[in-house]
């Protein structure tokens, strides 16, 4: 029998509804093989009264997998010279991620300038060093992998030791899309897991929320170093530089540590002599367990850098005019607190800890070790 | 030989005390949302329009203030100003940022005498003596503000920008 050339195939509803399901199916794989290359967004967590007032580089959004990618590498000591220092060695979660020694050692068992600065909160800091030298994350990142006296290890070529590690070959795939392994995109995840370390959750948090009530050292402390009471301009001010909930303002200022300061600090980069021995204001967040304090970490407790601000300030032709008026005038070398107020600031500093930051596994080494291991 | 030996070190002496004088003389540094970015030094500063203010200091002790009002420095910068301060222009900002990077922002009708009789002063002087260290060489002063946050003091630069929504 012949077929009639207009002659149109019945297609039964059966037929339709498996055709349907069959192309669902096809879309779904589809869109699954498409996420692995677009990364789920990581949802930032902090409090309205932090604000907004930071900037994530278009070019490398915070996702799941580069965070997961960032917090692998951090914990990594493959990316030393020596396979001993990672960015953890220096920067230990317990400590805010700072170490606890006044200067760390690296690879050639020389020390450090500087005392290592806890990594709370640097989404919003814009100026990252003691100096303030470097603007970015990813600008930073790779500083303590080039200095000798660190990591002793270009990201370069920490990205060449990673490329035959079936681990890391798989992470770089989830966050970037394919396997190719590169310093700039291992600094990049780097910068995506910093970016998450937020500090949010210490008593002083819960008091500005209402949770918490200070116990009365600690509103004396806090109603002092917040300058609440203060009834003339001639006052304790900590605040100026410290205050904020973030408990910094980006300020460079040279806090009377030394008349004739052997680190020049801003000065050494913006070459002006007014900035002799001025260095960035860092955070009082979790400033119990940062010590030692300054950045040359000169002191070992609170105690000896309330009594540097009571007693000790040095004058010079850059002291702090903030601290100079406050606090050098008349012949005095410091605010001239009493024991009392030294101790009530020093209560109101421990409320400052956030032991769920310190604590946090997310923050931690990752659950699977080392390369999986 | 000698004479050649005279003129290089007379070249050199002249180009270090030049580098000197660059080095050393602190500078307004004007930019952004600008026709001219200018860097001004308290010298360009006396051939402005000057003014002066009386106004309490922490001190609370009644002090002369004398300088630029902040408005004709933004003039000489070539920003929308005047007849121009309308439109998309009033959604400008002047931050004015410190040595210690402090920085606080003005916005453009409170500093223009079309909108506001208010004079906000970019200061070099204090009871006609030069602004003491700490202070100067250059300090905002602005009497309308009854607290003192935005009396900036060793002001490094004054930048205009859109604000960003």
């Amino acid at each position: 029998m012949e077929r009639s050339g207009t002659a149109r195939r019945k297609i039964s509803k059966q037929q339709l509804v498996v055709a349907t399901l069959f192309m669902l199916m096809l879309s779904t794989l589809s869109f699954r093989a498409g996420s692995s290359r677009a990364s789920d967004p990581y949802p930032l967590n902090y409090p309205a009264y932090f604000g907004n007032r930071f900037v994530i580089p278009a070019d490398n959004p915070i996702t799941r997998e580069g965070v997961r990618l960032g917090r692998a590498l951090f914990y990594d000591p493959l990316l030393s010279s020596n396979g001993k220092v990672s960015c953890a060695t220096c920067h230990q979660q317990d400590k805010a991620f700072s170490d606890g020694f006044r200067f760390s050692i690296g690879v050639d068992s020389l020390v450090t300038r500087r005392n290592s600065m806890s990594l709370a909160n640097l989404l919003w800091v814009k100026n990252l060093f003691w100096d303030g030298r470097s603007h970015s994350l990813e600008d930073q990142a790779s500083i303590p992998m080039f200095d000798v006296h660190e990591m002793n290890q270009p990201a370069d070529l920490s990205a060449m030791k990673l490329r035959s590690d079936k681990y890391y070959q798989q992470l770089f795939q989830d966050a970037f899309g394919d396997r190719k392994i590169t310093g700039d995109r291992l600094i990049k995840a780097l910068a995506q897991f910093e970016r998450t370390l937020i500090s949010a959750g210490s008593p002083y948090d819960h008091y500005l929320t209402g949770a918490y009530t200070p116990s009365q050292e600690e509103q004396r402390g806090l109603d002092l170093f917040m300058g609440h009471n203060a009834s003339s301009a001639a006052q304790v001010n900590c605040s100026h530089c410290h205050g904020s909930p973030r408990l910094m303002v980006e300020l460079f200022h040279n806090n009377g540590l030394d008349k004739e300061p052997t680190d020049h600090g801003r000065e050494d980069v913006t070459q002006d002599r007014a900035d002799r021995g001025r260095f960035r204001v860092p955070t009082l967040r979790n400033i119990a367990v940062t010590a030692p304090y300054m950045h040359d970490g000169r002191f070992e407790t609170l105690r000896q850098v309330l009594d540097h601000y009571s007693d000790h300030v040095q004058t010079s032709e850059t002291l702090s005019s903030f601290i100079a008026d406050a606090a050098a005038s008349d012949g005095r070398s410091g605010y001239l607190l009493t024991d009392r107020q030294k101790n009530d600031i020093i209560a109101f500093l421990n409320m400052l800890t956030d032991t769920t930051f310190l604590t946090n596994p997310d923050f931690g080494p990752p659950q699977k070790g080392i390369r999986g291991k | 030989m000698i004479r050649i030996f005279f003129v290089a070190s007379l070249v050199l002496i002249t180009g270090a005390l030049a580098f000197a004088q660059t080095a050393e003389e602190p500078t307004l540094r004007v930019s952004g949302e600008v026709m001219k970015p200018l860097s001004l030094t308290a010298g360009d500063l006396s051939r402005m329009p000057q003014a002066k203010i009386k106004a309490k200091d922490h001190d609370n002790v009644e002090h002369e203030y004398g300088g630029v009002p902040l408005v004709e420095i933004l003039r000489a910068a070539g920003v929308t100003l005047g007849k121009q301060l309308r439109g998309e222009n009033l959604a400008k900002y002047v931050l004015v940022a410190a040595a210690d990077n402090y920085q606080a922002l003005y916005a453009l009708p409170e500093l223009d005498p079309e909108f506001t009789d208010d004079v906000v002063l970019l200061a070099t002087t204090v009871d006609s003596k030069p602004l003491p260290k700490g202070e100067g060489p250059f300090r905002l002063v602005n009497p309308t503000d009854k607290k003192h946050a935005r009396w900036i003091r060793e002001i490094r630069s004054i930048n205009v920008h859109y604000a960003k929504d």
